[in-house]
């Protein structure tokens, strides 16, 4: 556990977060819409395009930026390397937090939300995203448990509810103290399930478009699918733990932690050259290096993803002058991120091409709304736990529990 | 005057004409029971049953007869080719001589079973037979076995749709609307779209209309409106609707300048 | 640290060896199709396109009425598609042919639910709502839908549609083979009873292309030869035959293995007894159990590259 950790004593209501109110309230109202007039009055779904951005940003893209969880335990607690521990945690808590908001984006997007426990009983083995929903919700659950050391470690022996429930006060305390003689002998466990259930998920991700050979553009089609989907997922996990803690110590002007996050990303010139590397090496095996110059829509947006996403990030994690840089490192990490999310977006809705209809798809107004409003939401509660558990490191100040 | 004269007699004989067609039987009807009569159609409709004077033709009683007939299933069929098979009729000398019934409904309980959309077609077998003079056109196949006549008809072979012992055969229905329409294509006579052999079933608007007890004339075309919308909008495309203009031919009224009924024409709401 | 890292690769390259090793066409995959299924063969030279199956579809499944009636053939003009509303739909197509007085000659195509042997479909859905029946028929169970449509993403022919007005319960649409009409009454689909020129035949799936076969060879210059369905997506119940090249027609290439292989292969390969994950997580102890006191809390006091 880290001994630097601490809650923050920021002012909570910044301007940032009065805007991130604003944009949840928007993605609220958007929400309530679906929910009243149905998916078809809030989204430009069709029988031709039956997932959109929900599915291809809340869920997919989701689900592989919340990798950081997964890269940095594996990391920080299997492998002992314990000097990374500082990112850990916000690692952990973006993680948390993207895969409710995962499953949230999946309420909206089934169109009967209240059946999403069903799976839990009619199970389809062959179903890829039968797997895919188990190991969600199981991982789901297994990072809140890896999350409540936190918890316990702000409230234990400090527990003061207010007014009537201050009578629970005892109770509280006696679960927490329980909770953490457990987890301090159990969390080996739920560490490295974590990981495995990530891989699981990660790759199954990808297979789920395999069934769909005839829909899926063939820059991206590929039989490999499964496994580009998890090395990139294991490729972006550092980057998007240098994005969001570039964000964080700069939004809330702590210390940068460069010495953690220049090394972590000299893992990821690894990482990202074997994706970069498959990438290439199927592209060339399978021959659709010939659709890279027929300027269609796909086209561009498969350039754009492999250039602007992995190569020009990967040559600039090259140097070393870059990874030292904090602005410099930020923007290659960006870049990955971006490009990782793109590669999701591309699979899942702009190569997606239903050949009968043909049928052009756009999201509506509201759509982009709901998906924004979930981002919004997920960062501010991120700032929210962040400002009153030890999630953080915060300079000058021992906190520890 | 001849000319008015002249215009009066066309005018009658065409509501004579008119009060032929609607089935008014005996004499030529005066002008005035023409017009009460054309009136009272329009009013109801009233099918041949019902009506006061109930009168059939006799061989549509006996056809309606045979078309409830069932023929014993013809398993299997002598096969030859259409050309040998026309030669052989030829050669026994079958014509239009032989033809013992002039006259067939095309409607069966095998149809009925599944079915009642339209109303049997009228199907003039000897008119048919006298034009074509070729009998293995339609009967294109004859049972094996010998004893059997030579030409049978189509509800010996043709019956249920889908036997599994016979997967290839073709259902009645079928049969028939494959015999008759291919053949009109190819000659380019005779009609080929539904309404051209069958009436359509309408179903009882007894039940389906609902008006109050004395309904205001705005009231019915509202309650017609309500399922005949793109009726309707077609009556708004018509000459009935749009015409502008005097009438010159209408007797009495040539003077008068007439509009259709978009604007002041009678029984115009 | 190199240690550490080594490991790291040996961890990450097992993973992706092992979803490497699944991309073999795996010989264990099997077919789940029904032995001898209940189809529909399609005859399009026969169709002539009064759409009185649309019309007994709606009947017999007590659809939505339509917005202009059965008998108004001037929808035709407009290339439609099953939806929520509709499960089959006919479109007329001008391939080029034309007749002796060089009229274009139409080609009318009926379009519904395929029922492939091995329907996509089925494997996707993540609670088993759809199901192939041994009669054939494709079944949805409204029941366990959760409204994922991960259904219509695997259809390769575009057919589930779905209420997307439906706020709360919503269903997939799409042909049911009158599943209930022919397995508990015995009578046969809506479409195929109604059609007055039988272009749709009804019947098993074997003796259909015997038919088919059989109208091919008999008929030559009529039909080309193809049986559409007999191979498309490893195989279908509902089978069409064509006078024009199905190309010209809105038929689309559909692979002949079916769709479902790959993905089941994958999953199967990966996961049959779980034994990959097992496998992960014993390495992933080991790892960690190897690890226990390599830790390097003191690299922090170093401060830079470790």
């Amino acid at each position: 556990m880290s001994a630097h950790a601490a809650p923050m004593r920021a002012k909570f209501w910044s301007p940032g977060v009065l805007v991130l109110a604003i944009l949840m309230a928007a993605g609220a109202a958007a929400v309530l819409a679906r929910f009243i007039g149905g998916i078809g009055y809030v989204s430009n779904l069709s029988t031709a395009r039956p997932w959109g951005i929900w599915i291809g940003v809340d869920v997919a893209s989701g689900v592989a930026l919340a990798a950081g969880g997964f890269t940095t335990a594996f990391l920080a607690h299997i492998l002992g390397r314990h000097y990374y521990e500082p990112v850990a945690r916000p690692a952990l808590l973006t993680a948390m937090l993207g895969y409710t908001f995962v499953v949230l984006g999946l309420i909206v997007d089934i169109g009967r939300s209240w059946a999403i426990w069903k799976p839990m009983v009619y199970w389809n083995f062959h179903s890829v995203l039968f797997e895919v929903a188990m190991c969600v919700m199981f991982y789901l659950n297994v990072l809140y448990i890896e999350f409540i050391p936190i918890v316990v470690e702000r409230f234990k022996g400090r527990v003061n509810l207010p007014g009537l429930l201050s009578a629970l006060n005892g109770v509280a305390e006696t679960l927490l103290s329980l909770a953490d003689t457990l987890l301090s002998k159990l969390m080996w466990l739920f560490i490295i399930a974590g990981v495995v259930l990530s891989c699981m998920h990660q790759s199954s991700l990808g297979s789920l478009m395999l069934i769909a050979p005839t829909k899926v553009h063939p820059l991206w089609y590929t039989p490999i699918l499964p496994l580009l989907f998890l090395t990139s997922a294991v490729a972006v996990g550092y980057p998007m733990v240098v994005f969001e803690t570039t964000l964080a110590t700069t939004s809330l002007k702590l210390d940068p932690e460069m010495q953690v996050l220049s090394p972590l990303t000299r893992i990821t010139i690894f990482l990202l050259g074997s994706y970069l590397a498959l990438k290439i090496g199927d592209m060339v095996i399978r021959g659709t290096y010939v659709y890279l110059l027929d300027g269609t829509a796909q086209t561009n947006s498969f350039l754009v993803e492999m250039i602007f996403g992995v190569i020009v990030p990967w040559v600039l994690l090259l140097s070393p002058a870059v990874r030292r840089s904090r602005r410099w490192l930020f923007t290659a990490c960006t870049l990955i991120v971006g490009g990782v999310l793109l590669n999701r977006v591309n699979v899942f809705v702009v190569g997606y091409r239903p050949p009968v209809s043909e049928n052009y798809y756009f999201p509506s107004i509201t759509e982009i709304l709901i998906t924004v409003g979930f981002i919004a939401g997920l960062m501010f509660l991120y700032r929210f736990l962040v400002t009153y558990l030890p999630v953080l490191n915060r300079p000058g100040q021992e906190v520890s529990a | 005057m001849t000319k008015r004269l002249s215009l009066a007699i066309a005018l009658l004989t065409a509501i004579a004409a008119i009060g032929g067609l609607i089935g008014f039987q005996g004499g030529v009807p005066s002008p005035s029971e023409a017009v009460a009569a054309a009136e009272g159609a329009e009013k109801i409709p009233a099918p041949p049953q019902t009506s006061a004077t109930p009168w059939t033709a006799p061989d549509q009683e006996a056809a309606k007869k045979r078309a409830q007939e069932f023929v014993p299933f013809v398993e299997a069929v002598m096969e030859e080719c259409d050309l040998c098979r026309q030669m052989r009729l030829r050669e026994t000398g079958l014509g239009i001589k032989d033809i013992t019934n002039s006259y067939f409904l095309l409607d069966s309980p095998i149809i009925k079973k599944t079915e009642d959309l339209y109303g049997p077609v009228r199907f003039k077998h000897s008119k048919h037979a006298s034009q074509l003079k070729d009998c293995a056109l339609c009967h294109h196949r004859r049972p094996l076995d010998a004893k059997a006549k030579e030409t049978t008809r189509c509800s010996a072979c043709h019956q249920e749709a889908f036997r599994s012992d016979q997967p290839e055969r073709l259902g009645l229905k079928a049969a028939f609307h494959q015999q008759c329409t291919g053949c009109h294509q190819e000659m380019q006579k005779g009609p080929t779209d539904c309404l051209g052999c069958h009436r359509k079933n309408v179903p009882d608007h007894k039940e389906l209309v609902k008006l109050p007890e004395k309904p205001e004339p705005t009231q019915v075309t509202q309650e017609c409106l309500r399922c005949h919308k793109a009726a309707g909008e077609d009556m708004l495309k018509t000459a009935h609707w749009l015409w502008k203009g005097p009438s010159p031919y209408t007797l009495n009224r040539s003077k008068h300048v007439e509009h259709g009924k978009a604007t002041s024409a009678v029984n115009n709401f | 640290m190199q240690l550490s890292r080594r490991g790291f690769f040996k961890v990450a390259g097992a993973a992706g060896a092992g979803v490497a090793a699944s991309t073999r066409p795996a010989e264990a995959w099997q077919s789940r199709a029904p032995a001898d299924p209940q189809g529909c063969l399609v005859d399009l030279t026969r169709c002539i396109g009064c759409r009185k199956c649309e019309q007994g579809c709606q009947t017999v499944n007590r659809l939505p009425a339509p917005e202009q009636p059965f008998d108004d053939l001037t929808v035709l003009d407009k290339k439609r598609r099953p939806d929520e509303r509709t499960y089959t739909v006919i479109n007329r197509y001008y391939p080029g042919r034309r007749d002796e007085r060089d009229q274009l000659v139409p080609t009318f195509v009926k379009v519904q639910c395929m029922h492939c042997q091995d329907p996509a479909c089925a494997s996707a859905c993540i609670v088993g709502a759809l199901t192939k029946k041994e009669n054939g028929a494709v079944h949805y169970d409204v029941t366990k839908c959760i409204g994922c449509r991960y259904c219509m993403v695997a259809c390769p022919f575009e057919i589930p549609a779905y209420e997307y007005r439906d706020p709360i319960t919503p269903r997939v649409m799409k042909c049911t083979f009158c599943y209930e009409r022919v397995e508990k009454e015995g009578k046969r689909p809506g479409c195929a009873e109604i059609c007055p020129v039988e272009a749709i035949t009804f019947g098993r799936r074997s003796t259909l292309l015997k038919i088919a076969r059989n109208r091919i060879k008999s008929n030559p210059a009529s039909y080309v030869d193809r049986v559409y369905g007999e191979h498309e997506a490893g195989g279908t119940s509902w089978l069409y035959l064509s006078g024009v090249p199905f190309d010209r027609v809105g038929f689309i290439d559909v692979p002949h293995r079916p769709l479902t292989q790959l993905a089941e292969s994958i999953q199967s390969s990966l996961f049959s007894y779980m034994w990959s994950p097992i496998v992960l997580f014993g390495m992933l102890s080991g790892v960690m159990w190897a690890f226990r006191n390599k830790g390097d809390r003191d690299t922090r006091e170093k401060g830079g590259q470790p």
